[in-house]
């Protein structure tokens, strides 16, 4: 089969390489009934509860099915489920961490189309078609973040600056964290306004996200600019720590907004579960707090606050026999239900699927803010993908975080970055 | 506030050190001093340099250890006090119970174990190939020698990132994945060694093992009787880095060792991070406790640099 | 000396088969490990630079489209300049700061133990927290380095790790500090060779310490100082972990490397056979300086 391409030069390089593309498909087909185990690959077990509970839970519905979770390592997961899958030794199924990588996973071949399976899902679960490629889909998602501004009503009333409205523009958020600014200086609490964390997601999500006509691959990179400027002016106003001192002290966002160093915060949901968690272990301080819409480009998407994030999603992995693939299909068809989903709300975890039900569990959980924006913000938001699938994604994205951190540190003004990124998107992405 | 103060002038003198060194110590130290009994005012101005000296050394040493100060302070802190502005380089409280939770919230013993056996087979076998193959490259002259030579040290020059993939189907093939084997096998063949200790070779006169030859002695019985032993502060240094480098690998572990009873020190640290957080005390925690082990080899191998078992006592 | 050879020759080809034997038996044992573990994957990293592979499946050969596109990717050419410029500072001071350690704690003083032990630290200290500490004193507004340098009057002082005109120098810094105490423990070994007899016969002769340094002591550590500098010129070209840590290659690219573009092209990008290509001409870099380095070796010997 793949075999006449690769032989060529050196016996043992050939070998390596036809393997690589052969190995995999393993074991023989074992009877369809009968208890089957699948593996499932996550990351950072101990801290990150997710991958378990689907597998319980799941468990529970058909207890047939023992899915056995593999640990692997958060910041290198990519790098280790490529050598895996390059040797034939991943596991049955894995967890698409973003949208980046899904593209070279499902371009490689390394995913198997999941149609049926997404064809049992509804409009309730977020995130399938960014799974979509062609006529196919790639990976189901149970998870869908968004990121929202985290408010501390503390902070908020000393400074004497009213809450968010939940009806902001980008200008309205500077002009608060301004405020805050002003008003926390007056109170004698050497808090800022606001703190924008060091990722290039915190300026260069929200610009894709809702600025009308942003394309990542088109190599205009100009609408980031209001966006830009208005941290920049941020920084330098003092409303914010600075990008030099945020990354030279590797500042944590959650150290920053957990022990009231800033009044507000852009992140992304998945910081509700931990700020709940560090609250209650004494990690982070006592006091009130909210989620706010993200802020708008314009008045026109109140009703509606336009967000981003990538789903999280499993993909199945395609060597796998028959009979394991019929249970894990199963399995997938499970993950993006109602049922899932309300075992991952009760953890902190914002699922794909919503529905009130979901938003009822979420709002359940011990500490979550209940008031009515916070619902709102929670049910409401419209998260759009940050890493949009496409051949040239990745290296878009590499090339942009290089223009973040030279704009952020002032090293150049904005536009020729914006300009010169552009231009090296256009000589060095790749286009098919 | 005791703590702010004495961490100032940390700061300061690790502002200053990074240049200073370069440039005292230098044209008077070159020869092993050792007391020169002279004339009177000679030898006090030795106390005196000798005083300068350590003081010298003294600041050089705190400027060295500043991050490692920091390492063990912050593996006393809470997890959201490691990062702050301004820098706090002693925390308020000392949480001790870090230590007690690192135990109890992770397999640090497994890990250790792990590592600690990784590193001893590691070691053994780069010495012993290492010193073996070197013997052949410093001392056995036959044609291609020089070319395979070069070929040893050239493939140091291959980044691993590019063809890791490519090991890592061969060595998945024969089984060897996900096990301690794996790493064993690909650190113990390194070129390091072995041009380490050819070089340290190349300095031991011929004469001796010529004169072995006559004796009747083979080559194998000269690399053991003579090279060998001959050559301690040469394996000493080879032990200890082989071993340093193997038991603060990280990407060799992280690609090859998935289940988490084989996992090293390095590896299981990482899983105090996760995607969005991450626990630095506890990090540093790890750290610190993974420093201990090998501070103490050094401290007792360390000695062997200067015992001078080298070519001298042997040549008279 | 030319008897010696003259007698070598007459008996040559027995001999050289003998020894090529007695060689290869000594080499065997690590070169059955080398070969088959190390070898053969950089031989297949050589072909795969002319493939366009992408970790999976099948590699088309693409002949040197990747080497092409070498000359005209803007990246590359700004990581090999990086790469450069981070080596040429980096290998001769730490050359210097690593020999002069070696030399000052190479005496039986008191305390002699702890202050080598001291240096080799910051080689074992955890590098996220030698990134973290070094990131805080070169913090532009907070940190140490800058608060001390305006104290003494300097109005602008710079921005080190967060501008991209300094971050390269901050980088260098760290890295030499890192590195010294590891160059050290090798040029300590080295001075062990050196017959201590030389020392005491220049001393009689009335050599002073830069006289005996200069005559006994370099020319005694030469074999060491060869391997140290190919070994440190290999390491300096290679540099990853510690600008990973400490810039990610910022602010912009000023301080993105060879060895972490290859990683992007690889691992992130899934360009394995550009990187592949970016890593032979790392290699060649290398295998350039090293042989220049063996040359040059060779002549003085000779």
């Amino acid at each position: 089969m793949k075999r006449s391409t690769t032989i060529a030069v050196g016996v043992v390089t050939a070998a390596a390489l036809a393997l690589a593309g052969c190995g995999g498909g393993d074991d023989a087909a074992a009877p369809a009934d009968g208890p089957v185990t699948l593996t499932l690959a996550g990351w950072s077990l101990s801290t990150t509860p997710e991958f378990q509970t689907l597998a319980d839970a799941y468990h529970e519905v058909d207890p047939d099915v023992t899915i056995e979770v593999q640990e692997y390592d958060a910041t290198n997961y990519d790098t280790q489920m490529t050598t895996d899958l390059a040797a034939g030794t991943a596991p049955d199924l894995y967890v698409q961490k973003n949208l980046k990588n899904f593209y070279t996973y499902q371009s490689g071949a390394q995913l198997a189309d999941l149609s049926e399976v997404a064809s049992t899902y509804d409009d309730s679960t977020a995130g399938l078609d960014f799974y979509a490629v062609d006529d196919g889909t790639y990976a189901i998602p149970y998870r869908q973040d968004a990121w929202y501004v985290y408010y501390n009503k503390d902070l908020f009333a000393q400074a004497g600056v009213p809450e968010p409205t939940g009806e902001w523009t980008w200008d309205d958020y500077a002009q608060t964290a301004l405020d805050l600014q002003a008003g926390l200086d007056a109170a004698g609490s050497d808090a800022h306004g606001a703190y924008q964390h060091t990722w290039q997601s915190t300026v260069q999500g929200f610009a894709l996200a809702q600025t009308p006509g942003a394309d990542l691959a088109s190599g205009d990179y100009s609408y980031m600019e209001p966006y830009y400027e208005r941290s920049l002016r941020l920084q330098d106003e003092g409303a914010q720590v600075g990008f030099g001192t945020a990354t030279t002290s590797s500042l944590t966002y959650q150290t920053e907004f957990g022990t009231q160093q800033a009044a507000m915060m852009p992140m992304g949901s998945w910081y509700v579960a931990t700020l709940l968690a560090q609250q209650e272990s004494g990690e982070a301080d006592e006091f009130s707090w909210g989620i706010a819409p993200a802020p708008q480009y314009d008045d026109s998407t109140f009703d509606a606050p336009v967000t981003f994030a990538d789903p999280t999603g499993i993909g199945l992995n395609p060597a796998v026999d028959d009979a394991k693939r019929a249970a894990a299909e199963d399995f997938l068809a499970f993950v993006g239900g109602e049922e899932a989903a309300l075992a991952l709300a009760e953890i902190g975890i914002t699922p794909a699927y919503t529905s009130d039900a979901v938003t009822e569990a979420f709002f359940g959980l011990e500490g979550v803010p209940t008031d009515d924006l916070s619902r709102f913000t929670f049910a409401e938001s419209e998260a759009r993908p940050e890493n949009p699938v496409s051949v040239s994604t990745t290296v878009v994205q590499n090339i942009l975080g290089e223009a973040h951190t030279e704009i952020m540190s002032e090293s150049s003004p904005v536009d020729p970055v914006l300009e010169e990124a552009g231009s090296r998107v256009e000589s060095e992405a790749p286009t098919s | 506030m005791a703590g702010r103060s004495s961490a100032t002038s940390l700061e300061e003198q690790g502002a200053e050190q990074g240049g200073r060194a370069v440039t005292t110590p230098l044209p008077e130290a070159a020869p092993s001093p050792g007391p020169q009994p002279r004339r009177g005012p000679r030898r006090r101005a030795t106390t005196v340099g000798r005083a300068v000296g350590y003081v010298v050394l003294a600041v050089a040493a705190a400027a060295v250890l500043l991050p490692f100060f920091w390492m063990v302070t912050s593996s006393l802190k809470e997890n959201n006090q490691v990062f702050t502005v301004p820098i706090q380089w002693v925390p308020e409280t000392f949480r001790w119970q870090n230590y007690v939770e690192i135990f109890q919230r992770s397999d640090l013993l497994t890990w250790v174990k792990n590592t600690l056996l990784l590193s001893v087979a590691v070691t053994t076998l780069q010495v012993l190939t290492g010193s073996f193959a070197a013997y052949g490259f410093s001392r056995v002259r036959f044609p291609g020698r020089d070319a395979l030579f070069l070929l040893y040290v050239a493939t140091i020059a291959v980044p691993w990132q590019a063809y890791m993939i490519p090991q890592f189907i061969m060595l998945s093939d024969v089984g060897l994945s996900d096990t301690l084997w794996a790493i064993i096998a690909l650190q113990t063949f390194s070129a390091f060694g072995v041009f380490l200790m050819k070089q340290f070779y190349d300095t031991i006169p011929e004469e001796l093992s010529e004169a072995a030859r006559i004796d009747g002695m083979s080559e194998y019985g000269i690399w053991r009787k003579i090279m060998l032993p001959l050559s301690v502060p040469a394996i000493a240094t080879l032990v200890l880095l082989t071993f340093v480098n193997t038991w603060n690998d990280y990407l060799g572990p992280l690609i090859y060792l998935r289940s988490p009873d084989l996992w090293t020190i390095q590896l299981g640290l990482k899983t105090f991070v996760s995607q969005y957080n991450a626990d630095y005390a506890l990090i540093m925690t790890g750290s610190v406790l993974s420093v201990l082990p090998i501070a103490v080899i050094f401290m007792l191998g360390q000695r062997y640099f200067v015992e001078g078992i080298a070519t001298s006592g042997m040549k008279g | 000396m030319t008897t010696e050879t003259a007698t070598r020759g007459r008996r040559r080809g027995r001999v050289a088969l003998r020894r090529s034997v007695t060689g290869w038996s000594f080499i065997l044992p690590n070169f059955l490990g080398f070969g088959l573990l190390t070898l053969v994957p950089v031989v297949a990293l050589f072909y795969i630079a002319f493939t366009s592979w992408n970790a999976f499946g099948t590699a088309p050969f693409v002949g040197l489209d990747n080497f092409r596109r070498l000359v005209g990717d803007g990246s590359f050419h700004v990581a090999l300049l990086n790469t450069l410029y981070y080596s040429a500072l980096h290998i001769p001071l730490t050359l210097g700061l690593a020999l002069g350690l070696a030399v000052l704690l190479n005496t039986k003083l008191r305390g002699v133990a702890f202050f080598r032990t001291a240096a080799f630290f910051p080689y074992i200290t955890s590098i996220v927290a030698i990134a973290a500490v070094w990131n805080m004193l070169y913090s532009p507004e907070v940190g140490p380095i800058n608060q001390v340098l305006t104290s003494i009057g300097v109005d602008d002082p710079p921005g080190w790790t967060t501008s991209a005109q300094w971050s390269m120098p901050a980088v260098i810094v760290v890295g030499v500090w890192r590195e010294m105490g590891y160059y050290m423990i090798l040029f300590l070994a080295g001075l062990q060779t050196i017959p201590r007899e030389l020392y005491e016969a220049a001393r009689v002769d009335g050599a002073s310490a830069w006289q005996r340094f200069r005559n006994v002591t370099l020319p005694g550590l030469r074999p060491t100082t060869f391997f140290v500098v190919v070994i440190l010129t290999i390491g300096s070209l290679k540099v990853f972990d510690l600008i990973l840590v400490l810039t990610d290659g910022g602010p912009g690219r000023s301080t993105l490397v060879l060895s972490q573009y290859i990683f992007q092209k690889g691992f992130e990008e899934y360009q394995f056979g550009y990187a592949s290509a970016i890593s032979i001409v790392l290699f060649l870099l290398c295998v350039l300086v090293t042989v220049v380095q063996f040359v040059i070796n060779r002549r003085r010997d000779a």
